[in-house]
């Protein structure tokens, strides 16, 4: 990532307002845009490392928006704010390699603790003895830069670090998922429960696959640790 | 309210109470959710005071509650004009999410032994009106 300026992209003034404060202690630059062709136009304009970008905006929204930056700036890493209830694009924006969402309402401390883990995804390298949690991060950069094949390569290796956490089992049926391979997808996250039967993001997404739970804001969980 | 710079507050209830806590512990740099059953009563919120979320639902409803991130919050307010809601939710937010400081508005004074015994800080203007109205009665004796 090249420059900490981050751009929030979001119609809502109060959005805007929430993030840059809760940003305002951290060693990054903020910016606002209130609309996608402002976003992009600024985009061209100034060198970003971090958007901060709200799915539903009137006007382009933030579909076109992450699609465009994907074709003009791979290298600009992006969070998505989702509403409470609102979904199926995310899936597609995970296709698009936005692995990192951010559901409204959220606290200072989310806000800031998602961006610090984005930022500091781009400084890891990928050691030999990487350990459990670098690996995934590893694997979450490689979804960002929409190396599938290269993220599940990483998910695998933070599995043969600790076959006994359910996070990276998750993440692979993840991948399955955005790629459409169901029952795959379905097998990986059966396994992470196993592993550990009260792991909620397995568990939303076995069931949002199976078609047993509606999809709420958080599309695809990717897991977090702690979740 | 002084002791942490950024609290996370969940008002519940966006009348002329609720919006004016909101706005002000906005404004003074707190975040701020406000949860209201009618989407209409968020227009008391002020575009260049309140920079925080709003969620519309009702707050006796444990998925507003968890939509509304409670599990987060430093700070709940009970401010609807329905005292059993702000009770109900503060008892919520007490015993299921363990937030620190639980502050309702209630108008009954009998309600007031209730909310001590379940540990929930209150304000009765009920109460408050009738002590300062005794207060002007003896000063007119």
């Amino acid at each position: 990532m090249k420059g900490n300026k981050v751009l929030i992209v979001d119609d809502e003034k109060n959005i805007r307002m929430t993030i840059s404060q809760a940003l305002a202690d951290m060693d990054v630059e903020t910016h606002s845009a209130v609309n996608g062709e402002e976003a992009l136009a600024m985009l061209k304009d100034a060198d970003f490392g971090l958007v901060l970008l709200d799915l539903r905006m009137p006007g382009m929204d933030g579909m076109e928006v992450l699609a465009r930056l994907r074709e003009d700036r791979p290298d600009i890493r992006v969070i998505i704010i989702t509403a409470h209830g609102t979904i199926d694009c995310a899936v597609d924006a995970m296709k698009l390699g936005a692995v990192d969402f951010i559901q409204k309402p959220f606290t200072p401390d989310e806000i800031r603790h998602l961006v610090s883990k984005v930022i500091a995804r781009e400084t890891l390298e990928a050691e030999k003895n990487a350990d459990y949690d670098s690996c995934l991060e590893l694997a979450k950069r490689c979804v960002a830069e929409r190396h599938f094949k290269a993220a599940a390569e990483h998910a695998r290796k933070a599995i043969a670090r600790d076959a006994s956490r359910p996070e990276a089992f998750n993440f692979l049926g993840a991948l399955c998922d955005v790629q459409e391979e169901k029952l795959e997808a379905q097998k990986h996250y059966r396994a992470a429960l196993s592993l550990d039967p009260t792991y909620k993001p397995a568990q939303f997404n076995l069931s949002r696959s199976i078609g047993t739970k509606p999809d709420t804001g958080h599309g695809i969980l990717f897991g977090e640790k702690g979740e | 309210m002084a002791r942490t710079k950024h609290s996370y507050v969940i008002v519940i209830g966006c009348g002329r109470l609720g919006s004016f806590l909101a706005n002000t512990l906005s404004k003074t740099g707190h975040s701020v959710v406000v949860i209201d059953i009618n989407p209409n009563a968020f227009s008391a919120l002020a575009a260049e005071a309140f920079s925080g979320f709003t969620v519309e639902g009702d707050a006796t409803e444990l998925a507003v509650l968890k939509q509304a991130k409670m599990d987060k919050a430093d700070v709940v307010i009970g401010a609807t004009h329905d005292e059993n809601v702000n009770i109900m939710a503060a008892q919520i937010a007490r015993s299921r999410f363990r937030v620190h400081k639980v502050l309702v508005r209630i108008e009954d004074p009998n309600k007031e032994s209730y909310c001590k015994a379940v540990g929930i800080d209150y304000i009765c203007p009920t109460a408050l009106t009738a002590e300062k109205m005794m207060t002007a009665l003896n000063d007119i004796r």
